[in-house]
Order: structure tokens, then sequence, then C-alpha cells
């Protein structure tokens, strides 16, 4: 029998509905439905639905379906052809102002294009993990000066214990990094290294270019990204070679190669270089111990199929919080999070010590910026296009009141305007879309020295440009159709209609056009001049003539010091602990009786002044003798406008309850770069056997001598250790390189903009 | 001849109308067909064939009565004219006269198709 609830299938009713004749429609449906209740008798409800819908699509034929006004357009193909015609000789009639148009219009577009491929490189990220919904990284929440912050580490045991009291929690994944030495043959550098877990290429599937996902199960096998496999191999095969990671200076292992990763889509977060079975942490020091709730590792992954697994789970946390806190109870632990993996790098910006690299952090805002920039051309180049035409349709005038005498109605006459206008918009889309691919995306990539991986073949692309397409079609047109056709057919024909004078609102469009390329390029110019005044910027000490390099110990220090001081270019060597720009120690400086200071301690021999040229302005450097000071700090500006005091020499403080006195007060000076907050920072006397830096000042002139000199000698004395230095002027690294680009580019967009104009 | 324009299908139809008398509404004539024929045929052919026919002048129609089954819509009943008989005639005596002009070939032909 028939049973009420159940009906045909709603669209394909609609669709008949739709189509089909008048007429015929009572008795079609009604044969349809007789049909399919006929149907639901003999087989699945599914299967008559689907029967249902497809004798619904073979009832489209012309006997049965209406005569649908769209087939009546066909009759105005000509009409089409002939705006198509006029179109085309009114181009090229004005080449200049058509040439204008559309180079404009191409412009923007080609900008859009670039908009859209790195919008989509940024949004993209990590997108292709399989298990991106299934994988969370276990995050905890701690106070940090004052304010809950996520950390993306974790307590070393806590994987396996939730992996112990959780079924639901399908694999767990540690991941441990560590700054190694690894050999192959004559090959020897300092590298980043991964210690994981054997899951960690099934929660993270990064695709295999050789060998087999499971063979890091085996405590000998490595596996390499496949930079580091054209690093250490070249283009060759490595599976089953050996290379040697030093750990330490007593520490070492050979390991097999067993995989190595294909080449990673541009947008990925999180990647590696280097990746070892998770075990092999007691090989590098035996000490180590998994239960040790005192260590993190730097990030553990779980994978969990339900989203509902992840609250039950976060309600059981509370037991291991109790645990980590008794344990250790420097930072207590507020609480305990999981990020999934799919939103990792969009959240990678609050989360501190995560996997995710932090220079990414940036991109959301960049993101935005160019979507501002490029709507601006946009707008841009849609004001131009209208100011233009309103312009050359004055030339058209007798065409449009020829037309109208023949008949055409206003709307027609709209109509021609707006096809012509997107006819002119598709040209312009052709040209802007090869701009952007040969043009803009590469000088976008070299500026900034990253590869967007830019496909033509993704859908999205597509329909963002033929939304763009209509948009910017109907923007720019839409107001001069409206325009041009207003006009009377006699004041046409009678000569008497005055063109764009006497109306307010073309005026408006044109000052708009004016200031937004004026905005535009005051933009660039802010931004060259800041470049200007950012590479001139003092840093608070002598940056240029100075080098430094990193040493592994105190004997190592012995040595290069020995020969770098018979060179004549230098003036001056230093050994510290930390070195300016490159690293500090966070120490907490206590004021008796309560007052409590965090501070960037650097532990720094007495030649360390001189050396790095910072200004004393008060006081005096450390003594030569390391004895004599060895309860001295000397302080920067910061510090004593933090503690406040009026007269700092003299004055006394505890650290890790010693107690030390202020003998000098340096200029303040940028450690890192100018866009980190100026900190309090104090100066220790270093432990000669502690120096990890050596600096130096050479001779004005003799920099490049000297670097090749230090670098010789470093060879010479550890062959088997990789060298690491630099100029201090180089120690912020890319920072010039970045804000010169981002000169560069406004340079570019200012440049099109006065095209536009 | 060449003027009734009558092609296979439609003529299969035609005749299907004109043998189911007061039941030849759209179902039951694609019931019919798909019977004798031994395979499936969809709503969208009979129907434009109806359809076609009707306009050809070989068929008139007239609403018959709504059942519970087809939601309370109307049948359509077709019934064929003096035309369609004339055509379907003229068909049927053309073919006979075709068949009994090739006696021997009829032979020949069984023992292919055996």
């Amino acid at each position: 029998m028939i049973q009420k609830n159940i009906t045909p299938p709603h669209w394909p009713l609609m669709l008949l509905r739709f189509f089909v004749k008048k007429e015929y429609a009572e008795e079609i449906e009604g044969d349809m439905e007789e049909i399919f209740y006929d149907n639901i008798e003999q087989h699945s409800i599914r299967k008559a639905k689907r029967i249902y819908t497809w004798e619904t699509l073979k009832l489209l034929r012309p006997a049965l379906i209406k005569n649908l006004k769209a087939l009546q357009y066909f009759n105005q193909f000509n009409m089409f052809g002939n705006y198509f015609k006029t179109s085309l000789r009114s181009l090229m009639k004005n080449p200049t102002s058509s040439f204008i148009n559309i180079f404009g219009l191409s412009m923007a577009v080609g900008i859009c294009v670039l908009w859209f491929g790195f919008a989509s490189w940024v949004n993209d990220t990590d997108q292709f993990h399989e298990r991106k919904d299934e994988v969370y990284l276990v995050t905890f929440f701690a106070d940090l000066e004052g304010k809950e912050q996520q950390f993306g580490t974790t307590p070393t045991p806590l994987g396996e214990m939730l992996q112990q009291d959780y079924p639901q929690i399908k694999k767990v994944c540690r991941v441990k990094d560590a700054s190694v030495v690894v050999k192959h043959e004559d090959n020897v550098f300092h590298e980043r290294i991964r210690y994981v877990d054997p899951e960690f290429l099934q929660l993270f599937t990064f695709p295999l270019k050789w060998g087999s996902v499971n063979s890091l199960k085996d405590l000998n096998s490595i596996m390499l990204s496949e930079k580091m496999s054209i690093k250490y191999f070249g283009g060759e095969n490595p599976l089953g070679k050996s290379i040697k990671v030093i750990f330490s200076e007593s520490n070492s292992k050979e390991f097999a190669v067993a995989g190595v990763a294909k080449k990673l889509p541009e947008s990925h977060s999180v990647s590696f270089d280097f990746l070892i079975h998770f075990d092999n942490q007691k090989v590098a020091s035996p000490m180590y111990n998994t239960s040790d709730w005192n260590s993190f590792v730097n990030a553990t992954l779980i994978q969990a199929d339900n989203p509902s697994d992840i609250a039950l789970i976060q309600q059981g946390m509370n037991k291991y919080k109790i645990l980590q806190n008794e344990k250790h109870s420097e930072r207590a632990i507020s609480n305990f999070g999981f990020v999934s993996l799919a939103e990792l790098y969009k959240k990678s910006m609050d989360i501190r010590d995560g996997i995710c690299p932090p220079y990414y952090e940036s991109n959301t805002k960049a993101v935005l910026i160019l979507g501002v920039i490029t709507l601006f051309l946009l707008a841009l180049a849609c004001f131009n296009y209208i100011n233009i035409a309103i312009v050359t349709a004055a030339k058209r005038l007798k065409e449009i009141g020829v037309r109208k005498v023949i008949g055409a109605t206003r709307i027609k006459v709209i109509t021609q305007f707006l096809s012509e206008n997107i006819f002119v918009t598709s040209f312009a889309l052709l040209f802007g879309l090869l701009f952007g691919i040969f043009l803009f995306i590469p000088g976008f990539e070299q500026i900034n020295g990253f590869s967007m991986g830019f496909k033509l073949a993704q859908p999205k692309l597509w329909i963002f440009l033929i939304g763009i397409l209509f948009v910017t079609g109907m923007i720019s047109g839409l107001y001069p159709a409206l325009y041009i056709s207003r006009f009377e057919v006699v004041n046409i024909l009678k000569g008497s209609s005055k063109f764009g004078k006497q109306n307010p609102l073309n005026k408006i469009l044109l000052g708009f056009q004016l200031i937004l390329a004026c905005i535009l390029i005051t933009c660039a110019v802010m931004f060259t001049q800041n470049t200007d005044y950012v590479a001139e910027r003092p840093w608070g000490y002598n940056q240029s003539e100075a080098l430094y390099a990193e040493v592994h110990n105190q004997l190592a220090y012995e040595q290069l010091n020995a020969a770098m001081a018979q060179n004549s270019n230098v003036t001056s060597i230093a050994g510290s602990v930390n070195h300016i720009g490159k690293n500090h120690a966070t120490t907490i400086v206590k004021l008796p009786p309560i007052k409590e200071y965090e501070v960037q301690q650097l532990a720094v021999d007495a030649n360390y002044f001189s050396t790095m040229q910072l200004t004393l302005i008060k006081g005096r450097a450390f003594n030569q003798h390391p004895e004599a000071d060895k309860q001295a700090i000397i302080v920067n500006e910061e510090f004593v406008k933090t503690l406040g005091w009026p007269e700092p020499i003299g004055q006394q403080l505890e650290i890790d309850s010693m107690r030390y006195e202020v003998i000098g007060v340096v200029k303040n000076f940028h450690s890192y770069t100018f866009d980190s907050k100026m900190q309090p920072v104090i100066f220790k006397v270093a432990n000669k056997a502690d120096y990890r830096f050596i600096s130096l000042r050479v001779r004005n002139g003799s920099e490049r001598e000297t670097y090749a000199t230090l670098q010789t000698q470093w060879n010479k004395l550890f062959p088997e250790i990789p060298f690491q230095g630099s100029y201090q002027e180089d120690v912020w690294g890319g920072f010039f390189e970045k804000i010169k680009n981002h000169g560069r580019f406004f340079q570019a967009v200012a440049l099109i903009t006065i095209l536009l104009t | 001849m060449k003027k009734t324009k009558l092609g296979e299908f439609e003529e299969l139809v035609l005749l299907a109308v004109a043998a189911l008398q007061q039941d030849a509404y759209g179902v039951e004539i694609k019931r019919e067909l798909e019977e004798r024929l031994n395979e499936t045929l969809s709503v969208g052919s009979i129907q434009s064939a109806l359809k076609r026919m009707e306009e050809k002048g070989f068929l008139t129609s007239a609403f018959g009565e709504a059942t519970l089954k087809r939601g309370g819509k109307r049948k359509r009943i077709y019934s064929t004219t003096s035309l369609a008989h004339k055509v379907l005639r003229e068909m049927k005596d053309i073919r006979a006269g075709l068949w009994s002009a090739m006696p021997k070939l009829s032979h020949q032909l069984k023992v292919t198709f055996n």
C-alpha cells in the first residue's frame, strides 16, 4: 500500500514542474507518481527514488518542455553579435584609451591573482595531511608574566600515560628536537634532528620518495627530507647508506638511511630534516628518563577518531595536571588543551614553543594588507575605467541616438554597454592572469624568498576569476551605461547635449580616483623612507667592523683566541657565554625585600665592552682580573629606568641568593631586531669554562680579510666541526632584507598606481 | 503513404492505444508495451510519442478520473482517430503485400534467423 510519508524526491519534482509544459504537467506528474509508488512495492525506496530522478531527466525532451525565455534569447544572438562587433570597433577606434583601460584593469586583476595565490597558500597550509582532523597536539596553559599562555610542549611522560589510560587514543607520538652534527663522508654539518615515535609518519602523512613508513620502527634507521637527501647524497637514492649522527663529544651513532620524504607541498608548517626513533635519546644521553615530569618534549600528538573522545579526555586531564604540578612546581599548569592539526597553523600564533615555526604568524596580517591593497587597486582601475568610458562615450552619442531611433529601449542600450564592458573586462582578465602568473607571483616570490606553489588547475581560482569578471564588469560599466542611456534622442541628434560638465557625480568619481592614487603613493613613499631610516638607525653599539663565532668549549676558545691574537687586523678579542643578537639567559633579579624583575642576562669577559663598543655612561667596565668582579654587575639604562633608581652605581641586588653590586651603566642597545621591545639587561662576569662565543673587533676595511682568516683558522683547528659565525652586522639575519623587500613591494604598487592614473 | 510520417515506435504506441481502448493512459500504455516488447521504456519516450501524434491528428485525449495512487492527479485517456485507423490499416496492407511478394526469401530468412 501507499505509505503517506514517502514522497518522490523533491528536486526532480521541482525540475519537472519547472520544465514541462503547463498543459501536460498534471498528467505527466501523475504518471510519474503512479510509477514511483509501483516501484516502491517492487524495489527499495532508494532505488525507486533513483528511477524517478532518472526518468525525470529523460523527460526533458523538446516535445514536452516549455519554450523557455532563455531559449527565446537565442533569437537575440544577432544583437549580441552586433554588440561584440561595435565594441571591437570602438576599441580599435580609440587605441590609446582602450589600452589604458585594459592595461589598468589587467594590472589590478594581476594583483588579485597574486592575492588569491598568496591567500590560498596561507589557508592551505598543512591541509594535505590525511588525518588532519583526527590528530591533535597536546598543549598546556600556564601563567607567563601574569598572563595565561598556551604552550605547545608537553611533560615527557604524559604521552605514554595517555595511551595507557585511554583506549580511544589510537596512536601517540612524542617529538623531541635536538641540535646535532651529522656526518657522511666529507659532509659535516650542524643539523636539527627530530626524535620521534614511529607513528610520526602515520599522523603526518608526508609522502615518501623512497623507503617505507614503517622503517622508523628500527632503532638504527634514519629518515631524511628530500632537501637533506640532496645535501648529503646528491640526486641518488641513499637507501641503506650510513650516516653518522654526533650527539655530543662523547656520543655518536651510525644510522642507515631507511627513507626519504618527497618534496613537501609549498604550504606546510610542520616539517623535518631528519627523523630517528625516540628511544635513541638514551644513546644521546644515557641518563634520559622518559618518566621524568621535569623534562619536556617539543610536542606530543595523539590520534582520536572522534572529536567527542577529545572532550572526554579533556575532562580526565586534571589527574595529570596534579601529577605534573607536584613534581614540577616552577611553572604551575592551569589546564591542558588540544589543538587539531587542521587548525594548528591558524592558532600557532597563540601557542608558545609549538612545532609550527613562528614566522608564519604575520601571514594572516599580510593576507589582509595585501587584500586591502588589492581592493584599492581594483577600485582605482574601476574608477579610472568609468572616467575614461564616460569621455569616450561622447564620441558615440550619435550611435546611441540612432539605436534609439531604430527602436532600442533604454534597457537595450544599458545591456549593450554592460555586455561591451564584460567583453573588455574579459580581455583584461586574460591579460591580468598572464601578468599575475608571469610577473607578479614570481616577483613577489623573489622579493619574499619563498615559493607559493601557485596552480592554475583549481576550481576555486576560476570561480574567483569569474566573480571578479562580473563584479568589475558591473561596477565599472553600470554608471557609464546608466549615464549614457539617459540622453534624449532629440537632443543628441540636434547636437545640443553637453557632456560630462554639468554632472557633479563625474567630478566626484574623478576626485575619488585621485584620492585613492594619492593614498597608495603616500604609502609607498612612507615605506621607502622607513626602510632608509631603519637602515641608518643606530643599534646602540658599533655593529660594523665586528665578527663573532660560536665555540664548543673553553679549549676551542683558547686555541682560536691564540690563533687570532697574532693577526694584526684584530684590535680586540672577547669571550662570552652569551652574545648580543644571538642569545641571552633569563634571570630573576631580587631587590630585597620583595621586588622581583625578569631580566636578560649576558655573561661576558672584561674585553666584551670594548670589543662590541658598548657605551658606558656611568661607572666602569669589569676588571681584567676575573676574580675581582665576581659580585659585580653592569646594567643598561632600561634596567635603571625599570627599577627607578636615581643613582644606580653602588646599588645592591640579589640573583640566585647571591648579592651583587651595580658598578656600571651602559647605553641602551638593540639586542634583537628593532621590532622587539627594549628589555632590561644585566652583564655578569663569565666563567671561563662556559665560553661559547668569541667576538673580534677588527680594523676598518679589513672585515672580509679577517673573516676569511677566521674561517681558515677554524677549519685548520677543528676540521670535524662546522664553522658557525658571521659579521656582527648580519646577526639579525634577514631582518634588513625583509624591510627592504617590503619597501620594494610598495614601490611596485606605487608604480602600478601611477600607471593607472 | 508518404504523408503519414509514422515512425516505428509511434506505430507501436498507436496500436497499443487502439488495443487498450478505455484504459489507454500513459502508465498503462507503457506497461502494455513493456510487456510485449520485453524491454524497459521511459516515460519520456512514450509521452513525447503521444504528444507528437496528437499534434499530427492521430490521437485525441480527454482527462479521466483521478486516483489516490496518482496523488490526486487526473489521468489523460487517449483514443485513436479515424485517420489513425486508416493509416494503421494502410501500413498493415503495405506490409502484408510485401510479405506475400517474397515467398522464397522468407525461407532463406528463416535459415539465417535460426
